[in-house]
């Protein structure tokens, strides 16, 4: 006989197994990834967990053919300005559609999310000749434009679902109590709304520091980011998985660090619209 | 201060009507309370004096100024919200200074009158908490204090009380009825609570579908109503009502006469009508001595009164008597009606037979 505190336990402990293995799931290609990018090229495929570590492959992928500096400053700056253009404009956009009856809203915000629905690589072609034409070809503006509109709809749907959560009385109160709407906007709903605006930059920049098809054919030398230049080390000898996994890590870093810095928030903000 | 006017204002919504042509005076220093079920037009109404809502056609005014195309912060109003309408990123003390930052008062005078507004509410030691932290009956006195911080020509007051439970409602009314005495400020309140409309108001708006069915003092409302609708809404127990109809001044229900009208009733003859007749006009005695013998239904005893029911037919009739009355279910009892007392509506207008 199983008494129910057997079975409990039981279920706990499969949980734990899975919860593990799900870990060791999402974990273990990372971890590779990791010591790969310590490893002599020549260890690489080698599954030992001790050896000796080096930074050379940190070194050669900063220098000369593949010059990942430029590239992580390209993606830095691409998805900066990408996320300062698009919270606050989104915001406004957001507030808009949450607080005002518009003629033709629910159409209006479907549209916004049916450009999202569109294949990207349907319409990376028409983004080649605009550019082209425009003189936007390979550089930092072109694919500070194209994130824009990758990730705008996004951030609009996402923010809506914010202002929606917070309390109309609120707002109403301000306004009697003296405020502008513009006021209302900047005292009360801003920081009322501030971990999910928090939550929406960020995965904006996650979506604009992974974007990686339209860098790939909108620029060529000087634009180019961080996803395009991992590809750079498929090379005539072969893949050089030690320095694709050292930028790897370089790449993965940034987000890793934001993600801790800025987690309360992120908790936050995913609980506060949505749920309700 | 100031006086409130409302002249023709209608609020639509397409076809549906909010309010209705609706016109209203409140004068200067007056506690005017707004009562009426829910969609009846009452919060609408308060929110276009507000300026939430735009009426559709009509003037506004406050004082002597057509406020109509004024935005909330230019009309010197202040408001306390059903659900509080606090700022919970603020402390209690940012919240209750908000008026007065965003009004750009001196900053020196802040503080000073933060701690004035706060103490008359009793907040002082809670000052630096947020509204999470605070309980229901707090957050109401912190709304409370942002109303009077200030010195607004007019307070609007959307049930304020119907968030609170029933224990702290009552001791929140009486220190409504303290604040609103001491604060000489024009109050527009609006409720579904008709205990608090009695006890507050100096005056009472009944409304039924986007209209004002009548206006008076609370005693006018209670003891005189001029429509079935305002007779039935007042009062609980509820007034006593009675479908009929009046031959040669005899009250008959479906069931056979049921009692002799006063020389004093308006009417001797009349079709479709009415009867009411308030439970604390209602004595039970022994059988044979009232208008009505019946038999006990249920007796309820309320504590400082006891509800004695009996069924008429299809209706029921509810006496209210003194706490020591001993009657039992099933009993026969009288119930005499005190002839000054009885109301009569005709049936299919509701109006009141004068």
């Amino acid at each position: 006989m199983i008494t129910g505190r057997t079975r409990r336990r039981l279920l706990e402990t499969c949980q734990v197994i899975a919860i593990l293995a799900f870990i060791a799931i999402m974990l273990v290609p990372i971890l590779w990834i990791a010591l790969a990018a310590f490893k002599e090229h020549v260890d690489v495929y080698q599954l030992k967990l001790v050896f000796e570590p080096t930074l050379e492959n940190f070194s050669r992928v900063f220098a000369e053919p593949y010059d990942l500096g430029t590239k992580l400053f390209n993606s830095t700056i691409v998805a900066a300005v990408t996320v300062v253009i698009a919270i606050p404009i989104a915001t406004a956009a957001a507030y808009a559609f949450s607080r005002f009856r518009l003629r033709g809203q629910t159409l209006l915000l479907v549209i916004i999310l049916a450009t999202q629905f569109v294949p990207a690589v349907v319409i990376v072609l028409p983004f080649f000749l605009m550019f082209r034409d425009l003189g936007l070809l390979d550089t930092l503006t072109g694919l500070v434009i194209v994130n824009l509109a990758i990730v705008m709809p996004f951030a609009v749907w996402m923010i809506k679902g914010f202002i929606d959560g917070i309390p109309i009385d609120t707002e109403e109160a301000a306004l009697v109590d003296g405020s502008s709407r513009l006021q209302v906007i900047r005292n009360i709903v801003l920081p009322m709304a501030a971990p999910g605006l928090v939550t929406a930059g960020i995965f904006c920049f996650i979506i604009a520091w992974n974007e990686f098809l339209f860098a790939l054919i909108l620029t060529s030398k000087k634009a180019v980011t961080l996803p395009i230049g991992l590809a750079l080390f498929k090379a005539e000898e072969g893949d050089l998985w030690n320095l694709m996994a050292a930028a790897g890590i370089i790449i993965m870093v940034p987000m890793f660090i934001l993600a801790l810095l800025i987690r309360r928030h992120f908790v936050q903000g995913m609980t506060m619209g949505a749920v309700r | 201060m100031a006086s409130v006017s409302l002249k023709g204002v209608t609020k639509a919504w397409g076809s549906v009507k909010g309010v209705d042509d609706q016109s209203l005076e409140i004068a200067d220093r007056e506690f005017l309370v707004l009562l009426g079920p829910s969609g009846c037009g009452k919060t609408t109404t308060m929110r276009m004096i507000a300026g939430l809502e735009e009426p559709t056609s009509g003037d506004i005014l406050i004082g002597e100024r057509r406020v109509n195309d004024d935005l909330p912060k230019d009309r010197d109003i202040a408001m306390v919200f059903q659900n509080y309408g606090l700022y919970p990123h603020m402390s209690v003390r940012d919240n209750i200074a908000y008026p007065l930052k965003v009004r750009g008062t001196p900053v020196a005078d802040i503080g000073p009158r933060v701690d004035a507004a706060a103490k008359q509410v009793e907040l002082t030691a809670l000052l630096e908490r947020k509204p999470k932290a605070l309980s229901g009956g707090q957050r109401q006195r912190v709304a409370l204090a942002r109303a009077i911080v200030r010195t607004p020509k007019v307070f609007l007051m959307d049930e304020p009380l119907s968030n609170l439970d029933a224990k702290l409602r009552v001791s929140m009314r009486a220190e409504l009825k303290n604040l609103s005495h001491r604060l000489q400020i024009t109050t527009v309140y609006v409720t579904h609570d008709q205990i608090e409309a009695m006890t507050l108001a100096d005056r009472v708006a009944v409304m039924s579908d986007g209209r004002i069915v009548q206006l008076g003092s609370p005693e006018q409302i209670y003891n005189d109503p001029e429509t079935l609708f305002v007779a039935s809404f007042i009062g609980s127990p509820a007034m006593n009502l009675v479908a009929g109809r009046i031959d040669d001044g005899v009250f008959s229900t479906t069931e056979g006469p049921l009692l002799t009208l006063p020389d004093t009733a308006p009417v001797r003859e009349h079709g479709q009508v009415v009867l009411g007749v308030r439970p604390e006009d209602v004595s039970v005695v022994a059988p044979g001595e009232g208008d009505i013998d019946a038999t006990v239904f249920a007796v309820e005893n309320t504590g400082d009164s006891v509800l004695t029911t009996i069924r008429l037919g299809a209706e029921t009739l509810v006496a209210r008597s003194d706490r020591y009355l001993k009657t039992d279910i099933d009993e026969r009892i009288g119930l005499r009606c005190s002839p000054d007392h009885l109301y009569l509506f005709d049936g299919p207008s509701g109006k009141r037979l004068r």
